[in-house]
Parts: C-alpha cells; sequence; structure tokens
C-alpha cells in the first residue's frame, strides 16, 4: 500500500460528545458496515461500553474511501477510550496517528477532556481538525463552540467543521477533510521493522491479538519478531487488518495499521506501548514513551458466601486475561475471610470490573473502600509500597509516609469557581494555576492527593458545579504526608476490612462521620452493637445500634401461612448476604461506608 | 379434625387499613354468594377427596374437558378440578370448627347463616361440642339479631373492635363508637353468648402507651373469654398510608411498641387471662379451637372467594374475586388457584414457624415421630444465639419463644425456611 494513500487518524472528544456515532457514520458511507449490519455503536463491543456510552478499548477500524478526486484512501480510525482511568491508552493510540478530530459538542462546548486530549495530541505532533458536532440540537450554538476552541484550547476555529453525526450531515465533509488536511505517513520501507503496539487482546483460540501501527518497514507472517521492552522473541504468525471484521493480509507495510497473531500466551507479555522489530534486523531505537501500566487505586474483593472463593478466582483469572492493567492477589480478612486485592487504573476500572464480574459471572461481591498505593519508608530504611491499609506498618515503625499525588485539570464556567476553590482546598490541594481561558471559562489547575480524589471528589465536584465543571487528571508524583491509620471496631474488635488510611488533621472528623454512617447502615439486631473509631488503639468516636425489640408482624391464620413463608424467605435471603463479623451481621454497602459519608454529613 | 373457614367478603364500609379480600355491601349479589357457598360446601366432599389423592391434577389450568365422566349420580354441581378416577366417596370428613370470616359475617342475614352451617353439617361429620365463631362488626348488629345468630348454630362471637379510644376510632375510619361497641357487648351476653372475644389493635397512629393499655383496662373491664392483640400493619397501598401521611400521623417508635405489647399482656394476666399464642389470650378453656388449628400443623378448608384451604401436604386458594367465584362455582370451573403441593422441608418448615407462635411452642419428639427430623440436629447451631440471648426457651423436648423473643419471633422464625 503506498503510505500517501493511507491517513492514520483518532478521535477525541470528552465523554458524550458523539464520538463513537460519528465512527458509526464513517463506516456506513464507506461501506464497512452495510446498514442493516450496523448496531449502534459498533465499535463499542462489549455490552457495558454500550449500556455506558462509554469506550473502554480503542479499536482500529480499515476505512476503504474514494475521494472527490477520485482517488482511492485507505483510512485508519483508531478510537480512543474517553476515560481518565485510560489516558495512557489514549496516548499510545495518539501516537499511532498523524492526526486527530477533535469534536466539541456542540451544546456543551469545550470541556476539560477535550482540552486535555487536544493538549496531548498537540504534544504527538498530531494535526487537528475541529469538527463541532450535535449541531441539529435545539440548544446547539456552533459559534460559541467556534469561539472556545479559538480562545481556549489554541486552534483554528474559524476552520471547524460542522457536523450532526446522529443525522449524518457533514459528515462526507470530515472525510475529505481527513484526506485533504491530514499528513500521509512519513516511514521508511527499507528499514528495520519498528511497530507500536497500541492495544492487545486474548482470544481463546488464537491467543494475544496484538494491534499495531508500522513506523518502518513490513510485517509478515512467518517472520521472527522480536517484543523489545522484554527482548522475547516469537514468530510472526497472521497479520491482518480490520475492516471491522479482522481479515487476514500478507503483510503491514509503512503507515498501516491491524493486527499480529504470534502465538502469545499472555496479555502481558504484549504491552501497550511496547514495540514489535525483527529479531535479525532490529530497529535502532524503541518507540518512545513506553511504560507499563501499573495500577494505583486498590480495593477487596470477597465473596459474599464464602464457598464462592474458587468462582471469583476464576472470573478474575478470565477478565485479567485480557486487561493487563488489572491486578489482584489472595488476600485474607479476619472479617470477611478469603478474597482477593485488586488493583486498577482508577475508580471507573473499577467499577467496571466489578460490574463485570456480577453480571457476567454472577458473583455477589462486598468490596472494601478503595484506596491507593502509599509508598512507606521503614525506619530500617527500606521502602514498602503499600497497597492495603491492613499492611500499613506499625507507627513507630514508619519514617515517612508518601502519597500519590495527581494533578487535575478542572475546566469551570466561572461563577462556580469559588465553590471548587474551596473543594480543593478541603481536600488538602495546592493551586498549581488559575487561568480565564475565555470570558466566562476557567481552567484550576490543583495537585490534589489522589486519596482524597478517590474517595468523593468527582461527585462533589458536580454537585459544586451544578454538572457544568469537568475533570481530567493523571497521576504525577508522590508527596510526604503525614497519614495514620483509622480502625473502626465493632463490638470491640477491629474490622481489618473497614479500615482506612486518612490524614493526621482529618483523622478525628472522618472517624465520626465514618461511625455514625456505620450505625445508620448496620440494622438493629438481637443485641447493642459498640461501634467505635480508633486511632491507634485510641478511641475517637463511639456510636451504638440498639438492640432490636421487635420484628414481628402480630397475627397469622390460616391464609397468611404462606404469605408468612414468603417474608421469612426474604429475611433470611437478606441476611445472607450480610457478612457475619463476630456475632454481628454487617450488609454489604457498610464496607464501603467511607465513600458515602461525605453526602449525608455536612 | 379438619377446620371449617366461611369467608364472607362483604362489609358496609372499606377501613382505610384493612387488606382482606372484601367489598361493598349489595343484597343481590349477597343472595347469590350464599348460594354458591352452600354448592360448593355441598361438594367439599369430593374436593376434599381429590385434594388428597396422589394422583390428582390440580394445577389451576388442568381442568379436566367439560364432557369429561364424572361420578355418575352427580347430584352436586359439576366440579371441573376433580379427576373421574378419585371422584369417589371416602365417607364424610370429621370437622369440629366452623369460623366465619371477612369482611363482615354480620351482614348475612341469620337465615343464611343457618343455611350454610347446614351445608356444612350434610358435607362434614361435624363434631357435637363444635365451635362455631361468627366475627362481627359492633356497628351491624342488635340483641334480636345476634339471638337469632345463636339460634342458627353461632356459638362464639369475635367482635372486631380495635380500639376504646373514639380518637383512634376515626383515625381508623371505623364506624363504631367505643360505646356502641360496649353496647354490642352487652347485646351479645343478653343473647346469650358467654364465649366472646375481642379484637383490639396496638401501634395505631398517634397512639401512646398509656393510650393503649386504655383499651386494654376498657377491654378487661367488659370480661370477655378471649382477646385477640394486634399490631398495626400499614400496607404500602392502604389508604391509611395515604391518611397518616397527610395528617402527619406517626406511629410509636419500635421500643415503645415492644413496651405496648408487654405491658398489655401483663395487665391481661393479672385480670386472669392466659397468652396462648402470640396475639391471642384466653380464659381457661376458652381458646379459640378453629385458630389453634393454624398453629399446631393442623387441616383446615376454606370456603368462599379468597378461602385458604391446607390438606395432607397441600394448601391452596380460592379465586378471590367474588362475581368470578360465583360464576365458578356456578358453571362448575376451577375454583382454587395457587396450588402449592408442600415438599416435606416446607411442612417442616411451616409446622416449626407457625408452631413457635403458641406459647406452649413445639415438641420436638413430636415433630421427630411426624417428620422424621431432629430438630436440634437440622436447627440447632442456628438456634444457640437465640437460646442465649433468651428469645427462645428448652424445656425438656418443647422448645418455645420467651415473651421476649415473641416479639423477634420473625428473627427466630427465620432459621426454619
Amino acid at each position: 500500500m503506498d503510505p500517501s494513500h493511507i491517513r492514520n487518524f483518532s478521535v477525541i472528544a470528552h465523554i458524550d460528545h458523539g464520538k463513537s456515532t460519528l465512527a458509526d457514520r464513517f463506516l456506513e458511507i464507506t461501506g464497512a458496515l452495510q446498514a442493516r449490519e450496523m448496531e449502534a455503536q459498533v465499535l463499542d463491543a462489549m455490552d457495558l461500553e454500550r449500556e455506558r456510552g462509554i469506550t473502554i478499548k480503542a479499536h482500529p477500524v480499515c476505512l476503504h474511501y474514494t475521494a472527490n478526486d477520485g482517488q482511492k484512501y485507505v483510512l485508519n480510525l483508531i478510537d480512543t477510550p474517553g476515560h481518565v482511568d485510560f489516558s495512557y491508552e489514549v496516548t499510545r493510540s495518539l501516537a499511532a496517528c498523524e492526526g486527530a478530530l477533535l469534536i466539541v459538542d456542540a451544546s456543551q462546548g469545550v470541556e476539560a477532556q477535550t482540552l486535555a486530549n487536544a493538549y496531548l495530541a498537540v504534544e504527538n505532533n498530531l494535526e487537528i481538525i475541529p469538527v463541532i458536532n450535535k449541531i441539529d440540537l435545539p440548544s446547539a450554538q456552533p459559534e460559541e463552540a467556534r469561539r472556545q476552541i479559538t480562545d481556549i484550547i489554541g486552534l483554528d476555529g474559524d476552520h471547524a467543521l460542522l457536523a450532526s453525526a446522529k443525522a449524518g450531515t457533514g459528515v462526507p465533509e470530515i472525510l475529505e477533510a481527513i484526506v485533504a488536511r491530514l499528513p500521509p505517513p512519513a516511514g521508511i520501507e527499507d528499514a528495520p521493522l519498528k511497530a507500536l503496539i497500541f492495544d492487545s487482546w486474548y482470544d481463546p483460540y488464537r491467543g494475544v491479538v496484538i494491534v499495531v501501527r508500522v513506523i518502518d518497514g513490513v510485517l509478515k507472517p512467518g517472520m521472527k519478531i522480536r517484543l523489545m521492552a522484554e527482548g522475547q522473541d516469537y514468530e510472526s504468525l497472521q497479520v491482518g487488518i480490520f475492516t471491522p471484521k479482522a481479515v487476514p493480509v500478507d503483510q503491514l507495510g509503512v503507515g498501516e495499521v491491524g493486527f499480529l497473531v504470534a502465538n502469545i500466551k499472555k496479555i502481558s507479555d504484549a504491552k501497550i506501548g511496547d514495540t514489535v522489530t525483527e529479531t535479525s534486523r532490529q530497529a535502532v531505537e524503541p518507540f518512545p514513551g513506553f511504560k507499563p501500566l501499573k495500577p494505583m487505586v486498590f480495593a477487596g474483593f470477597y465473596p459474599v458466601e464464602g464457598h464462592e472463593y474458587p468462582l471469583l478466582r476464576d472470573a478474575l483469572e478470565k477478565l485479567r486475561l485480557n486487561d493487563a492493567s488489572f491486578f489482584y492477589e489472595p488476600e485474607t480478612s479476619l472479617a470477611l475471610g478469603f478474597g482477593f486485592r485488586c488493583g486498577f487504573l482508577g475508580l471507573l476500572h473499577m467499577e467496571i470490573v466489578q460490574e463485570r464480574l456480577e453480571r457476567e459471572f454472577n458473583m455477589d461481591l462486598v468490596t472494601t473502600a478503595p484506596g491507593v498505593l502509599y509508598r512507606v519508608t521503614l525506619t530500617d530504611g527500606t521502602v514498602k509500597e503499600i497497597d492495603s491499609p491492613a499492611k500499613l506498618p506499625d507507627a513507630g515503625l514508619i519514617d515517612v509516609i508518601e502519597e500519590p499525588v495527581i494533578t487535575a485539570m478542572i475546566l469551570t464556567p466561572a461563577e462556580h469557581v469559588g465553590g471548587i476553590l474551596k473543594l480543593c482546598q478541603d481536600k488538602r490541594g495546592i493551586q498549581k494555576a488559575l487561568e480565564y481561558l475565555a470570558s466566562d471559562r476557567v481552567l484550576v489547575t490543583y495537585d490534589l492527593p489522589f486519596n482524597e480524589v478517590v474517595l468523593d471528589f468527582y461527585d462533589r465536584l458536580k454537585t459544586i458545579s451544578r454538572g457544568y465543571a469537568s475533570l481530567d487528571y493523571h497521576v504525577t508524583g508522590y508527596w510526604p504526608s503525614p497519614l495514620v491509620k483509622l480502625d473502626i471496631l465493632v463490638n470491640g474488635d477491629p474490622v481489618d476490612a473497614l479500615s482506612i488510611i486518612v490524614h493526621t488533621d482529618m483523622a478525628y472528623e472522618r472517624g465520626r462521620a465514618l461511625a455514625a454512617k456505620m450505625r445508620e447502615l448496620i440494622p438493629r439486631q438481637m443485641f447493642e452493637i459498640a461501634i467505635q473509631a480508633a486511632i491507634g488503639g485510641r478511641i475517637i468516636a463511639r456510636e451504638s445500634v440498639k438492640a432490636l425489640r421487635k420484628n414481628v408482624l402480630a397475627k397469622c391464620y390460616g391464609g397468611d401461612i404462606s404469605r408468612k413463608r414468603k417474608l421469612l424467605e426474604k429475611q433470611k435471603e437478606g441476611k445472607k448476604r450480610m457478612k457475619q463479623v463476630g456475632r454481628v451481621q454487617i450488609p454489604q454497602e457498610a464496607f464501603l461506608a467511607v465513600l458515602k459519608m461525605g453526602t449525608d454529613s455536612e | 379434625m379438619l377446620g371449617l373457614y366461611i369467608h364472607i367478603p362483604f362489609c358496609s364500609a372499606i377501613c382505610n387499613y384493612c387488606n382482606f379480600n372484601r367489598g361493598l355491601f349489595d343484597t343481590d349479589l349477597k343472595a347469590r354468594y350464599v348460594d354458591a357457598l352452600i354448592a360448593e360446601i355441598e361438594t367439599a366432599r369430593l374436593k376434599s377427596c381429590a385434594t388428597l389423592s396422589p394422583c390428582a391434577t390440580l394445577s389451576p389450568n388442568a381442568t379436566v374437558s367439560p364432557n369429561a365422566t364424572r361420578s355418575p349420580n352427580a347430584t352436586v354441581s359439576p366440579n371441573a378440578t376433580v379427576s373421574p378416577n378419585v371422584a369417589h366417596d371416602f365417607g364424610r370428613a370429621r370437622a369440629d370448627t366452623i369460623f366465619f370470616g371477612g369482611g363482615t359475617p354480620s351482614l348475612l342475614e341469620p337465615d343464611e347463616i343457618a343455611r350454610i352451617i347446614r351445608a356444612c353439617e350434610s358435607a362434614f361429620d361435624l363434631a357435637s361440642d363444635r365451635e362455631v365463631t361468627m366475627e362481627a362488626n359492633p356497628e351491624s348488629v342488635t340483641e334480636a339479631r345476634l339471638a337469632a345468630y345463636r339460634r342458627a348454630g353461632v356459638n362464639r362471637l369475635s367482635f372486631g373492635v380495635q380500639s376504646f379510644r373514639e380518637d383512634e376510632l376515626r383515625r381508623l375510619s371505623r364506624l363504631h363508637s367505643a360505646d356502641r361497641a360496649r353496647a354490642a357487648f352487652a347485646e351479645a351476653r343478653a343473647a346469650g353468648f358467654d364465649n366472646i372475644s375481642l379484637d383490639l389493635m396496638m401501634w395505631l397512629p398517634e397512639q401512646q402507651l398509656s393510650e393503649w393499655l386504655e383499651s386494654i383496662d376498657a377491654a378487661v373491664a367488659l370480661d370477655p373469654e378471649h382477646l385477640s392483640l394486634y399490631m398495626l400493619e400499614v400496607y404500602p397501598n392502604a389508604p391509611l398510608k395515604d391518611d397518616m401521611a397527610r395528617a402527619r400521623w406517626s406511629q410509636a417508635p419500635d421500643d415503645d411498641v415492644a413496651a405496648m405489647y408487654v405491658e398489655a399482656m401483663e395487665r391481661l394476666e393479672a385480670a386472669g387471662y392466659a397468652q396462648y399464642e402470640i396475639s391471642n389470650v384466653a380464659k381457661p378453656g376458652r381458646r379459640s379451637r378453629h385458630n389453634l388449628k393454624y398453629w399446631v400443623d393442623g387441616e383446615w378448608l376454606g370456603f368462599g372467594c379468597g378461602a385458604h384451604s391446607t390438606r395432607d401436604g397441600v394448601r391452596w386458594k380460592n379465586t378471590s374475586a367474588t362475581e368470578e367465584y360465583i360464576d365458578q362455582v356456578a358453571h362448575g370451573g376451577a375454583l382454587q388457584v395457587d396450588i402449592h403441593h408442600l415438599t416435606p422441608d416446607q411442612q417442616l418448615g411451616d409446622a416449626l414457624f407457625t408452631g413457635l407462635r403458641l406459647v406452649d411452642g413445639i415438641d420436638v419428639n413430636a415433630i421427630q415421630s411426624r417428620y422424621g427430623v431432629d430438630v436440634w440436629r437440622r436447627f440447632g447451631a442456628d438456634l444457640e444465639p437465640f437460646l442465649e440471648a433468651g428469645c427462645l426457651r428448652r424445656v425438656g423436648s418443647r422448645l418455645s419463644l420467651t415473651r421476649q423473643g415473641m416479639l423477634l419471633a420473625h428473627e427466630v422464625m427465620s432459621v426454619f425456611v
């Protein structure tokens, strides 16, 4: 394939600005799929993605397009995940492209992820075509969107294309612009093979399927190839393109995008961002910017019914086959029994895994409060990474605790700036910048402890700004922090699964709020239940759940027996779903109480 | 021995808290209903045989086609659920109680009650010392009328008094006053009734402990033989729920209800009543023999729309809608809906949780011989915490709830399902 007739591009957008719908239109217009084959949003393959309207995995598709000049082009559309949890995958996808369409919702305007993704595209030297989408909506303000593209992002808003992906208007013009305005790939055909891995998944029949973009050289079946990060060699068995169906081809040349099957057993062996080269003739330099994905958010997953532990283990194993960024290892809790400590890229990633376990694998789970990965330097100088409050060493052994820090970009209408600044201060943030990007649009940049963001930052941000502020963030480092472990005791016994790590200054308040929330969530039982919050053995708060006095409905005659049986069965079922800790039954949601206390206790 | 339950689905007004199967009174409908009831009772012998027979097909849609052969001398109205091969006479089953419940049975004329009792006598082998109870509302009776019921064969009355406080009765949209309730009681005595029960309700909207005890004292002053004490259950779709929301009435907290219950029981015991079931007390020898069948794993047949029956491990219910019931009886259609063949475990569970409602509780030896199950071995570990907490008591082979345990009965009972 002549590289001058190839265009590789991504579509980047804030969530819900219509990225996937536009991709569907491209498929339709270029005939990649007949209209009758179309199911809305073909590229979001997982049910979950379609339901939530988000893209989790990046999917490439090869479009054959005959332009107005009569020439035939191959347009490789590289879809990108739309959530900050997966921003590394976005950067790798962008690195595989020469250009990008930047979608802006005509009524919502530029939002934080629009901005963040635009910056990423600029950093990757991509040519950007701004597209103002959803112009058919009554609330559409295309001129305002144009102004924001110019004023806020610094792109040429006047040349932004107007479209309604849903109605199909303006879409042919976008395809023309891709051919006319985006550069073709530049690579050297005779050079040693150099291809970028920007996605991979596990196929039970073929092993790991790698998605690559060839930079230099040619990738063919039968070649001995090497994945440069690990230095492992494999034999290329099959290469192909996505139309969007996987179709084998003889070779992938310069600028082409497609898949590679090479008998690779584990998805963790084919890391996103890694470089594929030929074993006998290696690329001089691997693709820059490779970094292994590291989970940053951790939580315990436990089966409600202890005997389902092996089922949970199998389910996690299966999920991990297709998700190298997800981590798990066995963990034992005194309170919850056998389960797993799981690591995720972020909260959404965690929710997705949790939901897939419940839906696809029918697991009934108790999830403990999510926390982040702390770095602890002990007095003897050794450094430990702590992914669970239970693993936090004794305070006397700790020299320094460091917590992960994110840099958050919050884009908001000016009127909400006050509330947002206060929220960031409350969350122990440090202001980095405050810029008026346009008369009424403010970009607030803060360094914030990641743990505070994991807790309830996003919901509160949305509440404060009445939904108008948008957030993008990246983990940018660690800072030392005076942190302590807060324990919750139920009837005098610490419940390990309820412990959290908190900042000293907030420990007292959090302890009180958490104990109060637990009192709300634990139902009255046959005896009084004492709930205490403690730091290092010192009780800082106490609540009690009074003993249940009455659980009987007075009458039970002939016709009531069947109804009563149902009621008793329901009650028993409800109890089964609770975790027995000592004599006390604790409902599942109590283990996530820490996430819910912000809302009511204020 | 069987108990016979007769359902009378009519009321002169619909109470805002009631979820029983009932509708407003209509003379013509009532007459047709009584005829249908009598027809159903007369066929009961066959129906109960069908129910008993293991080969009887009882699923609601398994109706026999209209031209299926029936017993040749079928003078009874055709009952399509009876399969021909079991429609032979087992002899009249023995029964010793009849209970007219509702609705408001006292809306039936005494001669209608008499006809129904006669139908029972012809269809069943009724014990001579039978207990025949009729529920009555204080507003719908007179001494003459009550005397006529007594002549018809009724020998026990159960008055739905609910409260002796006017404000509470008003909130419940009851038609009678406390004085009418006292008068009705006196009329019943004058008519010769020596076995009268009163229903009272606690946990009424706005009711305080002292107010509830006023009703208890007022009841004791009348000296009835039997009392039933209920906690008001506000059903999600009851008009009372809306009334409460509109008027901002609330119910006392759980701790106070527990006190209402315990203090009432103590007061009644001091007055010579003995509690024998979670919500029933009686003078010696005056327990409700009919209702006891529900708690001692007994058997009963229900007649009329929505009436429930239990016999030989099968529970079923008649169709609820009054018109449909009459129609089905007239045309020989299937009356029975919701037919459940209980598994041995369900029978055991039901026997245990209903039995625990009795102050005497359950006899684990009797359970062992009836179901072949060792209660201690099967449920002991789950029961242990309740024994420890003082909710359950074990004396010899008997297992029973303490008074504190009765308030937490559902906690304990869920062990058995």
